[in-house]
């Protein structure tokens, strides 16, 4: 899970860093003259190695982007999905989709999200309340976003974009059978 | 009206001036500090507020914050520029005028007009089937492009006055790649150019975004690209912000060598790594639309490598080079060393948790969460106010230490369980910007959404009690004076 992972890797850095001041923090009140040269031999190696490991990450991680999915596979459905002040609409094959809207378990389905009026966020929440995608739905644009739904029942989309007072209602829900 | 000595000491008009900046931003900062401990009391179901009132409140929160941090930075890059320069009091009084006007319009449109577009007002929220009067609209834009004159004229003559005294090639360092070329100029100049031309550039961009809004105020009719202005108004919010912490960065550069008796060089790695940040700076805003998925790709590629570039000129050079200041230099911990060293903690912790959500795939399921303001509030409550408040007590020669130090441990509690709250609820998935937690629709979630909210609100109280510490700290301090100090 990306989550807990991000977390993870937050954390045992954070805690590096910490070790690391506290250290630094406790020599500062010795005195030795050439006591700076030690920070720079280090700073060579560390320099050399987040470079390296930013470059792993690149690597590794723009290849994960929502863009990347979009021109891979064929869709099983798709669905165009438009927020208003506040509500979302969905519409498949151009007629207006009955709610709760019904998609299928481990096909990939394929939202087009756009907006009315102003901006919205399409944020799909699963069936614990985890945020699995999202993407904006701005006026004038469509996003696409596909997700791949791989248990059946009830997920939810909240409005993940500030959009006035009625931003905190604004949801739908997805029955996935 | 020129004004400074260029010699490294501070006149008393140019303390007058430099003190009333910090002492109003300081006003307005523990005000809106306790319009956040509201939300969070309203978030976790203690304190009953309307949604139109929530919004009221988190737009004025937002644009204030920014906002007046962002111009108790450029006071601090005043007090350095006008160690090694000439700026004008002048200008900097006009700018002073023109910020106090602008922030008390803004407190009229959000408290009394009820304005609740938030912080980014993204186009075209502010016009469309408003809660608030077009009136409330229409002076939240004049108060934000007042402040953005104030920002401009500051920043303008601080470049000015820099130029003059160093020269363009020297400010900026690029005369380490020269041969033969002389003594660097100081490093509190070379980030100091750096902070004031990213600043003049974000807000150049800020009022055009806002000249488009004022239109659209005016002509209603007129339409505008809703991509187009959301590039616009980030390029403008993130780099006000970003460089608000570069500017205390700043006075750290300049201060931080009184302490440790270590000169602060400029050498060849440290003109390439500010010259870097500047671009890193002005190009890592595209890391707010990697959610516009119609964004160019290429823009959302260069937005994640540019995030995670920063990092390197940030720790290796100015991390390293704090590291490298007080590593067995017999320093001697008082407030003013303290809050530095851990205002860069706290850059560092938000600024680990930023790079990881500034990973496209990671940003998917943390945009628009509680990690967002987890991190924002990590390395600027308990990161670059640290730095800011560390520079007023050294600024306004206070001799309050233990009382400060008091007040900085109760902000290091406070700051550290308020922001750990945002952290957890961003791991759970918690939305950002939601009024109340009622409406979300997995009871779990939303009941361990209130709760946090209720903790982050302690963690807040504390927060501003010890931050109320520290000003009884500066008052008690002052009349105890009797030395110099900055």
């Amino acid at each position: 899970m990306i989550q807990s992972l991000a977390a993870l890797v937050s954390l045992v850095l954070a805690l590096i860093v910490i070790a690391v001041a506290l250290l630094v923090a406790r020599r500062a009140t010795t005195r030795d003259a050439s006591g700076y040269t030690v920070v720079y031999r280090v700073r060579r190696h560390y320099a050399t190695a987040l470079i390296a490991g930013l470059a792993i990450l690149l690597f590794l991680t723009l290849s994960r982007t929502p863009y990347a999915s979009i021109a891979d596979e064929t869709p099983a459905r798709k669905i165009d999905a438009v927020g208003w002040m506040w509500a979302w609409d969905f519409q498949v094959d151009g007629a207006s989709a009955s709610l709760p809207l019904e998609v299928p378990v481990h096909e990939l389905v394929e939202f087009a999200v756009t907006s009315k009026d102003v901006n919205h966020g399409f944020g799909i929440y699963d069936l614990q309340g985890r945020l699995i995608a999202q993407t904006q739905a701005m006026p004038g644009y469509v996003n696409h976003l596909r997700v791949r739904f791989d248990k059946p029942g009830t997920y939810h989309v909240l409005c993940l974009e500030y959009c006035g007072v009625g931003h905190t209602v604004m949801m739908a829900e997805i029955l996935v059978q | 009206m020129s004004t400074g000595t260029a010699t490294g000491s501070t006149p008393d008009r140019d303390r007058r001036l430099i003190a009333t900046w910090l002492v109003t931003t300081l006003a307005i900062f523990l005000l809106l500090v306790t319009l956040g401990i509201t939300m969070r009391l309203a978030q976790g179901a203690v304190v009953p507020l309307s949604t139109p009132d929530f919004y009221a409140l988190m737009t004025m929160h937002g644009l204030g914050m920014a906002g007046t941090l962002f111009s108790a930075g450029i006071a601090m890059v005043w007090f350095v520029a006008a160690r090694h320069a000439r700026p004008s009091r002048a200008a900097m009084w006009v700018a002073y005028v023109l910020f106090v006007a602008g922030a008390v319009a803004l407190l009229v449109a959000t408290l009394i007009g009820k304005f609740a577009a938030g912080w980014y007002a993204l186009y075209p929220l502010p016009f469309l089937k408003a809660t608030w009067p077009g009136w409330a609209t229409g002076t939240t834009i004049v108060a934000l492009m007042a402040m953005g004159l104030a920002w401009l004229v500051a920043q303008l003559d601080i470049l000015r006055a820099l130029a003059a005294e160093h020269g363009i090639g020297r400010m900026f360092a690029w005369d380490r790649f020269r041969a033969g070329a002389g003594e660097p100029a100081p490093a509190g100049v070379l980030v100091a150019s750096i902070c004031a031309v990213a600043g003049v550039l974000g807000t150049i961009v800020g009022a055009a975004t806002l000249m488009t809004y004022l239109f659209k105020w005016l002509a209603p009719a007129t339409e505008f690209d809703a991509l187009l202005l959301k590039n616009g108004m980030f390029m403008f919010g993130h780099t006000i912000v970003n460089v608000a912490m570069y500017c205390g960065i700043c006075a750290i550069y300049e201060l931080m060598p009184r302490f440790t008796g270590r000169a602060w060089k400029v050498t060849r790695t440290v003109a390439v790594a500010w010259n870097a940040t500047l671009f890193f700076i002005l190009f890592a805003y595209f890391h707010h639309l990697y959610m516009d998925f119609v964004q160019p790709v290429a823009l959302q590629v260069f937005g994640q490598i540019a995030s995670y570039g920063s990092a390197v000129p940030a720790t290796a050079v100015t991390v390293f080079g704090l590291g490298a200041q007080i590593h067995r230099s017999g320093l001697r911990w008082s407030f003013a060393p303290a809050a530095f060293t851990l205002g860069i903690l706290g850059w560092v912790l938000g600024g680990i948790t930023a790079v990881v959500d500034s990973t496209i795939a990671v940003n998917l399921v943390f945009h628009n969460t509680l990690w967002v303001p987890a991190h924002f509030h990590t390395y600027f409550l308990v990161g670059y106010v640290l730095i800011l408040l560390g520079f007023m007590h050294l600024f306004l020669r206070s001799r309050a230490e233990r009382l400060a130090g008091t007040g900085l441990a109760a902000m290091l509690a406070g700051g550290y369980t308020f922001v750990l709250m945002f952290f957890l609820g961003g791991l759970d998935s918690v939305p950002r910007r939601f009024a109340s937690y009622a409406t979300i629709p997995y009871p779990d979630l939303a009941d361990r959404a209130a709760e946090l909210a209720r903790w982050g609100a302690l963690g807040g109280s504390v927060f501003l009690l010890g931050a109320l510490v520290f000003c009884v700290s500066l008052v008690a301090g002052r009349r105890r004076r009797s030395g110099t100090a900055a």
